[in-house]
Formats: C-alpha cells, structure tokens, sequence
C-alpha cells in the first residue's frame, strides 16, 4: 500500500536531524515523502471538524536561498526520492492551506515555539491539536538522529491503545523490524487483556509479529520505563481518556514522553485505521 | 465516569439529536447572540475611541493619529494573532466555499480590536466585514463544538453573519439577506429558518443594549415620476464609483505588497495618507455615521464641487486604508461614497434643471447608498433591504430597486466578480457548496481508488496472461518493470483480442509488444476536475494512478460517480 509522509523542513541542523529521521522511517515503513520548505511562517491544516493554524518558529525560513539544496542533498544520502509540496490554495495571500491527506506526519516536539524550548516533557500546543485532530498518525522526533531496531507498542487496553497496536503490525509488517508490546497492568489481570486481544481479532497478528509482551504487574509505571529499548519506536495512542480524567490524573502519553527520549509515532482520537 | 466521557461530544447528547432542525435553531439563537453582542461591542468600543481620540484632532499633528491606528492595528493582527489584514469577508465565503465554514477561533476577536485601532483613529473603513468575521467565526466554533457536519455548519457560519449585520445595523431582513445573498451564495429554506432566529437574536441584543434606534432617522420623501426617471443617472454613477472604488483598493494592495516595508510601516503610511486627506476634508476619517446623518437629513450645507471632491477623496482615503494593511469593512465607506454621489447628482440635477420640483437630496443619498451597496457587493438584494431597513423610507422602494439593479447589472458587466470574491474568483477558488467544483474539490484521487488491478509483468507470455485473465474482472492490466517495479504501460483486453482466437501466438508474444505505452496518468496530488478533462479528453473511462513510478491503483468514472453522489448528499442535504 503506497503511502506518504508529511515533512515540513526546517533548514537547521534540529531541521537535518529531524529530516533524517523522516527519511530513515520513510525507507523502513515503504512510505514516501513529501516535503514542504515554508515560505511563510504560518499555514493552515484543515482537518475534520477542525483547522488549526500552524504559526511557525522563525528558524523554519533559515537561509530559504539554501533550504531547497540541503533538503535534497539529505534524502539523495538518504537514497529516497521525494517530492516537494507547493501549496494550491490560499486562505489568505499569506496563509497558505496545506493538505491533509497524509497517512503520517513529521513533527518535532513543538513547531511554533523556540527550538530552545525542546525538551523532554514539553510537546508544543500546536503538535498536540495536530496530534488531536489528525486522521494520521504523528510521528514525533527525538533530537537526535538514531536508527531504530525495534517498535515498543503501549498497549492499555482502550480504543486508541489498540489503534495504536495495530498501527504498531502495520509498522512491523512494512519494516520487518521486531515488535515488542508493553502494558502496565492496573488492576487486570493479563487473562484481561488477552481476552481484549481476542474480542478485537488481533490474536493472530499478535502471534505473527510481537515478539515479547512486556506485563508490568508491579512497580511504578515511569521506573518500568526504564526497559523500553532505548532504539525503539514507540507506538501509542493519546488522548483516548475524557478530559476529566485526562485533567485529573493525567495521560499515559505525557508520563511516557516525559520520560524517555524514543522516537514516538502517536495515534490519536481521530486515527483512521482505513487509511 | 461515563456520564463525565460524554461531556467531551455534546453533540451526541441525546436532547440535542431529537431533531437536527431544532439543534440548529437552538444553536442559531446563541451564535445570533453572540454575533449580537460582539457587534455591540465594537459599536460601543469605536464610539468610546472616537470620543477619546476626538480632543486631539485639533492639533496640526493629528495627521498621524490614523498613522498610529493603522500601524497598531497592523502588528495586531501581523505579530500577536498571526493574521492576513483586509476585512475578512473573502476569508469567510472562501471556507464557506472550500472547507463547509471551518474557521479559527482566533478570527471572532481579532478583527474586532484590529478595525476597532483603524477605525477609531480615523481611518476610512466601516465595522461591518469585521462583525461579520467575527460573527461567523464564532458561529463555525459553536458548530464545531457541538461537532455539526458540514452542511449545518455552513449555515451556522450565515447566521453569524446574519446576526452580526442585523446588530449592527438594527436591520434583520438586511442581515438574513446579506447572509443568503453574499456569504452562502443559496437561498433554502433549511438555512432561512435559523438564519432569520439568529437575525432576531442578534438584532434584540442590539436592541436591549442599545435602544430600538433606526440607524439613519430619515424625513418622509414623495418621490415623483420625474425622480423615478432621473435614478438611472444616479445608477449609472453609483456603479461609476463602485468600479472605481473596487480597482483603487486592488491596486493600491498591488502597490502596497510591492513596498519594501513591515506590513506596519506600510498600515502607518497609508493612515498617515488619510490623516492628510483628513485635515482638508474630515469627512473621509473614520466610518463617516455623522456626515451621514446629515446627508439624509438634506442638511449636508458644502456646495456641488466639494460634494464632488469629498467623492474622489473618500475613495482615495478608503483604499489608502484597507489597500494599505489597515482593518476594517468597506459598507460604511460605501454608505458614505453613495450619499456623496446622490448629493452631486441631485445638486446637478438642480443646476441644469432649476424649474423642476425635485425630491429633497436626502432621498437621493439614499438611492446613491443603495448604489453603491448593490455595485460593490453585485447584492442588490441586500443594497435595497439595508437602505429600507436603516431609514424606515418604504416610499422610496421603486426607485430603491431600479438604482440597485441597475447599478448592480452594470458593475457585473465591468467587474464580472464582486470585490468580495473577486479574487476568489482569479484564483478558482469559489466553490459554492453543492456544485460541480465543490463536490469534486471534496474529494481526492486517493479516495477514488481501485487497488484490485493484477499488475503484470513486461516479459510474461502471452499464454500466462491469458490465465491471469482468468482470475480478473477488470479489463485493465498495468505493466511494470521487472526489476525495478516501475508503470511501463497498459494492456487493455482490446488489445490482446487479435491474438486471442490464434494459439500459435501465446508463447510468441510478450506483453511488452503489445501493450500501450502512450497512457495518460494520474498522480495522487491531481485535481480530479483536472482528471475527468484528461479522460473526457482521451475518451477513457479508467485511468493508472502512479506514484514514485509505480502502478498504486486505477481511477475510474463509475467509483467517481458513486462517490459524487454521496459527496454530493453530504454537501445538500442538513
């Protein structure tokens, strides 16, 4: 199934980094690329039910004389052809729509603020409603480039955990790359997840692809992160809990990218597995 | 916990999917509130600005007060909420248009207190468009909240429009008629129903907060049959100033993008501009409400050659305002521009016809708002409602009409597009819900798909093909590269048919001799108006999508017009 992702170029060495690790997922889930170098610091994405408008960081119009030939000099490294998007329409003559007909997407942890403020537990308010509101899943890069050996799949048993693991096959089968499931048992029992498993069919894709599922039955979830490979995709969803619940106790989403520096590829609320 | 998931989708609440028409009137009196009260606010801001700043327009420096005005409002909307300038109109019809009224939240205020600096401090624009942004903003965020699909949103969108202009202006057919007229481009009965609610929402806030007042308090009029006549010299000079208005304000925006200047520096000179113009001629600053009043009144005392110059100044100051980066609407300076026109027509009428009993110049104002309304906006509708409306002068309805239509075909010969869409127009943008551009702009090639096409390859026999013919129901085979999986060309049955009935064939023939070679491709980023052209133009009814070089699937007629149809649903039904 030919499939794209989306990449907005930053052309700085956080940009080279982050397009590395576009390109190095590109070539592993048989995805293509599409490139779009900004003109303008700011673009529209119309989703769903939603248009969230991207106020880019300065740094993204770096150097724009220069963009174009590092961005190909990467992906000709890179051994990975991929096509530059130019945006058709324009909500105003300095606002231009980008498409969002993608099947994945590249962010760093935040597109709008410095990069300065990069860091482990801060992904930008803008990553997050792309994240929201997306059909596609976001993939969210550490800030360095490292290849990955295996995927990680947090597997809590809500819908968007099994969109996630299932995005999770879609990434092993494409990649050949091992896949390792992880779940903290709150009160389950792992007969309960299992039985989940069952009741969404995924029994025989567990059988073909994971290769270990990690059950925490003990210990705090942030010190059982320690044994997520540190060259691990990891694969979750977000934003599957009420915003009661989200507010009160917080996601497993924010604990995880709080704490480890993996590439992370989030499925969120609006995921479309069709895709 | 369950009861407290349910609070994140009210749309799924059970007392609001009884009936969707309900919804939608229920959601209709708060989006007309909304849009109500933020009218009002602007109204009551751009009054209390006007008052603050008015002390200092004695002073020779006061030039620069619409300077400032316009450069504040300028990074306003540049640096801290990250929006285009102009009046916002277009931005409204345009996701209307493309994208079923999704729109910001950022844009219910932010051309509030951006035209509220311009305005405030002088410079040429009205608060309308601005309301009209902003009521529609917050009718796209209400209907996204309740999480309404597209069609019922575009209609939320109208009746935030319809509110914010019946507010405004206390005029709630002229609200429900813009809306229909300019920003839906549709007249249905589905959407008439909430947009005249939020017309009267909107309409009774302004009404409780600010007094049941006519805009213009106007004196009776007796219009005669001389009068009736003499209002096409008065269209045709409407649609003269509209003309000139609309391509004044586009070419002051060419110049003004041209200047090697922060979009700031470029508000602040075109306010400084005005400021000048200003000092001459006050009646070009600001939206120009009092002027008009007295123009109505017949009390406007400046004789025929000022009258005129006022004309050509106040379109100099509107486009030095809005063309230059400034915020805010161009119904009041149209208002202004039209009464102006209607004085000088009716003070020549006087000077070359003195024996004849003419109506007093108050009425002909009126008639040149109407004018200019309709040639402007090509609304005729909503020129001859509004000036009904905001005067109270029913008895000048005929020749109301007659100005406006004829104003309105004029301007339509010249400009074939309103200054609203006009540039929505050059760039192929307008697509009104529910036509042909519409639907097909909803959909994208890789929705239309077709991934059950058996690809083969260019060295497979003839005779080995004939099997995989077997197994496939279509009649399309695309042909790849052995070795690098690249699309090389199609075989279509037709093309094997010579071959077929002679078995002395099938192991002489590979498919590389015979397939086509010269096929026209789709790519997954194609516009599919583009692709209907290129197969009505080949007279094909299947078509190879390619991606990287490779064969991804088919497209074809009958899965377009399958969904077509249920896009189209979509699009016209609520």
């Amino acid at each position: 199934m030919h499939t794209q992702l989306f990449h907005i170029f930053r052309n700085t060495p956080l940009g080279r980094e982050t397009l590395l690790q576009s390109i190095y997922f590109c070539k592993k889930a048989v995805s293509s690329l599409i490139i779009y170098i900004p003109e303008f610091t700011k673009f529209l994405m119309y989703f769903e039910n939603d248009v969230v408008q991207i106020d880019l960081d300065n740094s993204y119009l770096t150097s724009p004389e220069t963009a174009l030939k590092h961005a190909k000099e990467l992906f000709d490294q890179g051994k990975i052809k991929a096509s530059f998007l130019e945006p058709k329409n324009f909500t105003a003559s300095t606002l231009p729509d980008i498409s969002t007909n993608f099947d994945f997407m590249c962010c760093p942890r935040s597109i709008s603020d410095l990069s300065s403020k990069i860091g482990l537990g801060y992904i930008g308010p803008r990553v997050r409603r792309i994240v929201n509101s997306a059909r596609f899943p976001v993939l969210i890069t550490s800030p360095v480039f490292k290849k990955w050996r295996s995927i990680a799949v947090f597997f809590g048993g809500s819908a968007n955990a099994v969109n996630a693991l299932k995005l999770g096959f879609r990434i092993s089968k494409a990649s050949k790359i091992p896949l390792n499931v992880f779940t903290h048992a709150e009160n389950t029992s792992k007969e309960s997840y299992e039985e989940m498993i069952k009741n969404e069919n995924l029994t025989e894709e567990m059988d073909r692809y994971v290769t270990e599922w990690h059950m925490f039955e003990s210990g705090k979830f942030e010190e059982n992160l320690y044994d997520v490979p540190h060259d691990a995709l990891v694969v979750l969803g977000a934003y599957g809990h009420s915003l009661i619940r989200s507010i009160l106790f917080g996601g497993k989403m924010e604990k995880i990218q709080s704490i480890i520096t993996n590439n992370l590829l989030i499925a969120g609320p609006n995921y479309a597995l069709t895709r | 916990m369950r009861i407290l998931r349910r609070w994140r989708h009210p749309a799924s609440w059970s007392i609001f999917r009884l009936d969707d028409r309900l919804l939608l009137i229920l959601i209709a009196v708060i989006v007309g509130t909304c849009s109500g009260l933020a009218a009002v606010v602007l109204n009551r801001s751009l009054i209390a600005m006007f008052e603050w700043l008015h002390h200092f327009r004695h002073y020779w420096w006061s030039f620069i007060i619409p300077a400032i005005g316009a450069a504040l409002s300028a990074l306003f909307l540049d640096k801290i909420v990250k929006e285009g300038a102009g009046h916002g109109v277009p931005e409204v019809i345009y996701s209307v248009s493309r994208y079923g009224g999704l729109m910001r939240f950022r844009s219910s205020f932010s051309r509030l207190i951006s035209s509220c600096l311009t305005i405030g401090s002088g410079g040429s624009a009205g608060p309308e468009a601005p309301v009209v942004m902003s009521g529609a903003a917050i009718g796209s965020n209400i209907a996204k909240f309740f999480s309404l699909n597209d069609r019922q949103r575009v209609t939320i969108v109208g009746c935030g429009a319809a509110g914010a202009i019946s507010s405004i202006f206390n005029a709630p057919i002229a609200g429900m008629v813009f809306s229909m007229e300019v920003i839906l481009g549709e007249w249905k009965a589905e959407n008439i129903v909430s947009i005249a609610i939020a017309s009267v929402a909107g309409t009774e806030i302004s009404r409780i907060l600010q007094g049941n007042q006519i805009a213009f308090s106007h004196r009776l009029f007796h219009v005669g049959h001389l009068d009736i006549v003499a209002c096409i010299g008065l269209a045709i000079i409407a649609a003269a100033a509209s003309i000139l208005l609309t391509r004044l304000l586009r070419s002051m925006h060419g110049v003004s993008k041209k200047a090697p200047f922060p979009i700031w520096v470029r508000a602040a000179a075109g306010g400084c501009a005005v400021g000048i113009i200003g000092i001459f001629l006050p009646i070009v600053l600001g939206e120009g409400y009092h002027p008009l009043r007295t123009m109505i009144e017949g009390a406007y005392a400046q004789g025929i050659g000022i009258v005129t110059v006022a004309i050509f100044a106040k379109i100099l100051a509107t486009s030095f305002t809005l063309g230059w980066g400034g915020s805010g609407g161009i119904f009041a300076p149209c208002l202004v521009i039209g009464s102006l026109a209607g004085l000088t027509y009716h003070r020549g009428l006087i000077l070359l016809w003195p024996s004849v009993s003419w109506v007093n110049e108050g009425c002909f104002a009126l008639l040149g708002m109407a004018g200019l309304i309709s040639g402007m906006l090509q609304a005729p509708l909503t020129g001859i409602f509004l000036i009904v409306e905001i005067t109270g002068s029913y008895e000048v309805i005929l020749p109301l009409i007659i100005v406006s239509i004829i104003s309105t075909t004029l301007c339509h010969y010249i400009e074939p597009a309103s200054f609203y869409l006009k540039e929505l127009v050059e760039k192929g943008q307008l697509l009104r819900q529910g036509t042909d551009g519409s639907v097909l702009s909803d959909l994208s090639v890789q929705e239309l798909l077709e991934k059950d096409c058996i690809t083969v390859k260019q060295n497979m026999l003839l005779r080995n093909f004939i099997d995989i013919i077997k197994q496939s129901h279509r009649n399309y085979f695309p042909v790849e590269d052995e070795k690098t999986g690249h699309f090389l060309g199609i075989i279509h049955l037709d093309d094997i048919r010579p071959y077929l009935f002679n078995p002395l064939m099938y192991d002489a023939v590979v498919l590389g001799q015979i397939m086509d070679t010269n096929v026209e491709v789709v790519y997954l980023d194609d516009d599919l108006s583009e692709v209907l052209r290129k197969m009505d133009a080949n007279r094909v009814f299947s078509m190879p999508v390619i991606a990287d070089k490779k064969f991804i699937g088919m497209i074809s007629k009958a899965t377009l017009l399958d969904k077509y149809r249920k896009e189209l649903m979509v699009q016209t039904d609520l």
